[in-house]
C-alpha cells in the first residue's frame, strides 16, 4: 500500500486522479464482482488503485481472485487510534473507543482497528510510528496536545491519512498537510438546553459548574449553560439566575470533582450543577443529596450516565464519535479523501436533518454525533416542549444560543458589563473558538489559565 | 457559621481519613526500619478490589479482601527488602508500579466482567458494566452526632470510626507496650535488638505487613467511603502524600491524625476559597498547598539537628544483615 518514493505533492496529484480512476474502477469492478461473486467486497479493489496509476489494470486482473475466494482474500482497512487516557476512563478515551467500535461495526467492509491507550503527549510520535508499522492506513489522534505531532507525521507519511480530534490544524484550514483533517464533537448547543432544564427546575435560583480548565472550550460551555438557565429562570420568576464556577484543573479527577461540587452546594446553595469532568462523580454527589432529602440535579456528560443518578439526572450531552470515524473510513476506502475541518453539532451526521414538530422531536434519543440525554420527567412539561423545540430548531441552525434570542431578547454582556453580542448578531466560529469571557450572571472571575 | 464549620470539617474528616489510614500503617513499617514506597500501589489495588468484591459479595467481604491483598502485596516487599536485603526504594517503587498496572488490568471493563461472573454468576447484567459500587452508609452515633460542630465527627462511615480507634490504639502499642518497644528498637539499632534476642527479620516483616494491610484499607476507604467511582489510577498520588505525612507526623500515630486532617482540610478549603474569588488570583497556588506542606516537612526532617530531636528511626531504609 505504500506510495514508494513518490513525493507528497506528486502523491496527492496521483491520489486525486487515482481517486477518480478508483471510483470508476470501483463501479466497474464492483459491478462485475457483485454480479459474479454476490456479496464479495469490491471497495478494497479501490485501495489497490491507490498504489499506482497503472494499478487500475492490475485491479482488473485481480478481480478473478476476489470472485473466487470472496472475503478471504480481501485485505481489511487498517485503522489506528491514539488515546490520551485509558479506555476504561469512562469519559473521553472511553468515548473514542466506543466510537471506534461503532465505526468498525457499521463500516460493512473488512476493517481492522487497533489503538494505543494512555499515551503521554510527548510520546504520540512513537505511538503513531508503531501504528504505521502495524499497517495503519488511517490514524486518529484524539487529544488536543497531539495536534502538532500529528501534523508533523502527516508530512512525514504522505501516503497515510491522519485525523486529529479537538484541534485546529488541517489541510482544509491551510495549516497542515492535505492528508490531515480536524474534527470535533461540539456541545455548546446541548449545554444551552441543559441550562434551560436547570433554570426550569432550580428552586434556589443558583446554579453551579465544575469546570476542568479555563480554556475557550469549557468557557463557552459554561456560558451556554448559564444563558440557558437564565432564560428559563427569568421567564419563570422575573429574576436573573446566579451562577458559580469551581475549577478543578483536571479533565479526570473524581475526588476533586466531588469536593468542588460539595463546595458549590454547601457554600453557594446551588441546586443544579453542570460539569466538564470525565466521570459521573458530580452526578453521584447530587444523587447522595437526594438520599439525604435535598434536591440537587446534574447531568450526563459524553455518555448516558443515568444509572449513576436515577433521581438527580436531568438531561445532558452525549457524543457518539462513530459517525465521524466512519466517514473517514469511507473516504480512505474509496480513495475519495479530502481534508476537512468539522465541528459536529446537533443534526450533523443524521439521516434526516429537518426539524420535526415538538411531539415528534428526537430530543433525548440517540442520533448523529452529539445529542441530548433523556429528559427527566421532573422537568415541567412547558419547558420540555421548549427544550425540544430549540433542539429541533438547532438542527437547521434556526436558533443560536449565543444570540439575543438565546437571552430573552437582551444583548449578551460579560462580567465587566461589556456587550459581547448585540441584536442581529450571533457567535461565529472564531468567537466560539476563542471565547475568553464569562457572561454577566457568573459571580467568580475567570482565572488566568 | 456553625453550619459552615460543620460542612468544612465533616468533609475534611472524610478526605483526611484516606491519609490517616495509610500513614498509620506506614508509621509502623518505618519505625521498624522499612520504607514502604509501595503504599500508592497497594492503595490502588485495595480500591480496585473493594470495587469488584463489593459488587460481587458486599462491603464486608470487599474490605477484608482489600486488607488481605494489601498484606500479601507488602509481603513481596518484606521478602525482597527484609530477607533478600534489596534496595527498599527500588522494590517499593516497583510495588507501586505493579499495583497501578495490575489494578487497572483487573478492573478494566472486560476483565472485570469475567472476574465478577466467576465470583458471582447470578449478578445482574447492569452490575457487570457499572463503574461504581454502593457507598458505605453513614452511621450516626446516637447523641454525639447531634452535638454542634463535633457532631460531624460522628456522622461518618464505619471506616472513619475504625481510624478513630486505630490511631490511639496504635500509638499505645508503639509507645507503651513491649512489642512496640521491640519494633522501635529494630528500627533504631537492629544489631543491638538482635543481640537482645529480638528476631529483627520477623519484626520488620510483620511491620511491613501491617503497613500493607492499612494501605489496602485506605484504598478500600477511598473508593467505598469517599468517591465510589472506579478510575484507573484513582489514588492519584495520595499514597505519596501519606508518605510525606508520616514524616510530618514524626512517626507518631497521634500526630498523624492532626497531619491527615490538615492535609484534608487544605484540599477542602481550596474549593471554598475559589468561590470567594480567591481562586482566580492563583488557582495553581491553592492546588499546590498540600504539596508545599509536604516539601516543608521533608526539608525540616533532613536537617541533622531536627532529625535527632524528632527521632527519625536511625536505621530507616537500611537493610539489616547479621554478617556485617
Amino acid at each position: 500500500m505504500r506510495a514508494g518514493k513518490i513525493s507528497r505533492r506528486e502523491f496527492l496529484g496521483v491520489a486525486r486522479s487515482a481517486a477518480i480512476a478508483g471510483i470508476v474502477a470501483a463501479g466497474v469492478v464492483g459491478g462485475i464482482a457483485g454480479y459474479v461473486g454476490g456479496s464479495s467486497a469490491a471497495p478494497p479493489k479501490t485501495i489497490t488503485a491507490t498504489t499506482t496509476v497503472t494499478g487500475v489494470a492490475r485491479t482488473i486482473t485481480e478481480t478473478r481472485t476476489v470472485t473466487q475466494t470472496v472475503s478471504g482474500a480481501v485485505e481489511p482497512l487498517k485503522v489506528g487510534y491514539v488515546y490520551v487516557g485509558p479506555v476504561g476512563d469512562y469519559g473521553w478515551s472511553y468515548g473514542h473507543d466506543r466510537g471506534r467500535r461503532w465505526a468498525d461495526e457499521h463500516f460493512g467492509l473488512p476493517v481492522k482497528s487497533f489503538y494505543r491507550e494512555s499515551v503521554p503527549e510527548p510520546e504520540v510520535g512513537s505511538a503513531i510510528e508503531t501504528l504505521i508499522d502495524e499497517g495503519a492506513k488511517l490514524i486518529f489522534t484524539t487529544s488536543f496536545g497531539f495536534m502538532d505531532a500529528t501534523a508533523e507525521y502527516a508530512a512525514k507519511y504522505p501516503d497515510r491519512y491522519f485525523v486529529h480530534i479537538s484541534g485546529y490544524r488541517s489541510g482544509a484550514a491551510g495549516n497542515a498537510p492535505e492528508n490531515m483533517s480536524a474534527a470535533f464533537a461540539e456541545f455548546y448547543q446541548l449545554y444551552y438546553l441543559n441550562g434551560l432544564a436547570a433554570g426550569a427546575v432550580t428552586e434556589t435560583g443558583v446554579v453551579g459548574y465544575v469546570g476542568a480548565y479555563p480554556i475557550p472550550e469549557v468557557v463557552r460551555h459554561i456560558n451556554a449553560f448559564v444563558l440557558g438557565a437564565n432564560y428559563a429562570y427569568k421567564k419563570r420568576t422575573g429574576k436573573n439566575i446566579k451562577a458559580h464556577v469551581n475549577w478543578i484543573f483536571s479533565w479526570v479527577a473524581p475526588d476533586a470533582a466531588r469536593k468542588a461540587a460539595i463546595a458549590l452546594i454547601e457554600e453557594k446553595n446551588c441546586d443544579v450543577i453542570a460539569f466538564t469532568e470525565d466521570t459521573p462523580s458530580v452526578l453521584q454527589v447530587a444523587e447522595e443529596y437526594w438520599k439525604k432529602g435535598k434536591k440537587v440535579w446534574s447531568f450526563s456528560h459524553y455518555s448516558d450516565m443515568r444509572e449513576y443518578g436515577p433521581n438527580a439526572h436531568l438531561t445532558g450531552q452525549i457524543a457518539n464519535w462513530g459517525p465521524i470515524y466512519l466517514d473517514f473510513y469511507r473516504m480512505v476506502a474509496t480513495n475519495s479523501w479530502i481534508s476537512v475541518d468539522i465541528w459536529a453539532r446537533i443534526g450533523d451526521y443524521t439521516p434526516y436533518r429537518w426539524r420535526r414538530p415538538v411531539e415528534k422531536s428526537t430530543a433525548g434519543q440517540a442520533e448523529g454525533v452529539v445529542y441530548l440525554a433523556p429528559l427527566n420527567p421532573a422537568i415541567p412539561s412547558e419547558w420540555q416542549i421548549l427544550i425540544k423545540q430549540r433542539y429541533e430548531e438547532m438542527k437547521e441552525l434556526l436558533f443560536e444560543p449565543f444570540s439575543v434570542e438565546g437571552n430573552l431578547g437582551e444583548p449578551i454582556m460579560d462580567q465587566n458589563g461589556e456587550v459581547r453580542i448585540k441584536a442581529g448578531e450571533r457567535a461565529d466560529h472564531d468567537m466560539l473558538w476563542n471565547m475568553d469571557w464569562l457572561v454577566e450572571y457568573i459571580e467568580e472571575p475567570l482565572p488566568k489559565a | 457559621m456553625i453550619e459552615w464549620i460543620e460542612s468544612v470539617l465533616g468533609l475534611t474528616i472524610q478526605v483526611g481519613t484516606v491519609y490517616l489510614l495509610a500513614s498509620l500503617g506506614e508509621i509502623y513499617a518505618e519505625r521498624s526500619g522499612v520504607l514502604n514506597l509501595g503504599l500508592e500501589g497497594i492503595m490502588v489495588m485495595g480500591a480496585a478490589l473493594s470495587f469488584i468484591f463489593t459488587l460481587a459479595y458486599g462491603h464486608l467481604a470487599a474490605i477484608l479482601i482489600s486488607v488481605i491483598a494489601g498484606i500479601l502485596m507488602s509481603l513481596i516487599l518484606a521478602v525482597m527488602a527484609v530477607y533478600m536485603r534489596l534496595n527498599q526504594t527500588v522494590t517499593g517503587l516497583a510495588l507501586t508500579m505493579l499495583g497501578l498496572g495490575l489494578s487497572g488490568f483487573l478492573a478494566s471493563p472486560e476483565v472485570r466482567k469475567v472476574i465478577l461472573l466467576a465470583l458471582n454468576p447470578s449478578l445482574p447484567e447492569s452490575l457487570l458494566a457499572i463503574q461504581e459500587a454502593p457507598k458505605l452508609p453513614e452511621i450516626h452515633v446516637p447523641l454525639l452526632s447531634g452535638l454542634p460542630i463535633i457532631g460531624c465527627f460522628f456522622r461518618q462511615n464505619v471506616l472513619v470510626y475504625v481510624s478513630y480507634i486505630a490511631a490511639p490504639l496504635m500509638w499505645f502499642i508503639l509507645f507503651k507496650t513491649r512489642p512496640g518497644l521491640s519494633l522501635r528498637s529494630v528500627g533504631e539499632n537492629p544489631a543491638a535488638a538482635d543481640a537482645m534476642g529480638i528476631d529483627v527479620f520477623r519484626v520488620r516483616c510483620l511491620a511491613t505487613m501491617i503497613s500493607g494491610g492499612f494501605a489496602g484499607l485506605a484504598g478500600a476507604y477511598l473508593f467505598l467511603g469517599f468517591q465510589p467511582f472506579w478510575q484507573e489510577g484513582l489514588t492519584a498520588g495520595k499514597g505519596f502524600i501519606a508518605l510525606s505525612l508520616v514524616i510530618l507526623s514524626t512517626w507518631n500515630p497521634l500526630r498523624a491524625i492532626l497531619g491527615a486532617y490538615l492535609f484534608g482540610g487544605v484540599e477542602v478549603i481550596q474549593y471554598r476559597l475559589q468561590l470567594f474569588g480567591l481562586g482566580a488570583l492563583s488557582p495553581y497556588l491553592l492546588a499546590m498547598l498540600p504539596y508545599l506542606a509536604a516539601i516543608a516537612a521533608l526539608v525540616a526532617v533532613s536537617i541533622e539537628s531536627v532529625r535527632k530531636r524528632i527521632g527519625v528511626p536511625a536505621s530507616l531504609g537500611i537493610p539489616y544483615s547479621r554478617e556485617e
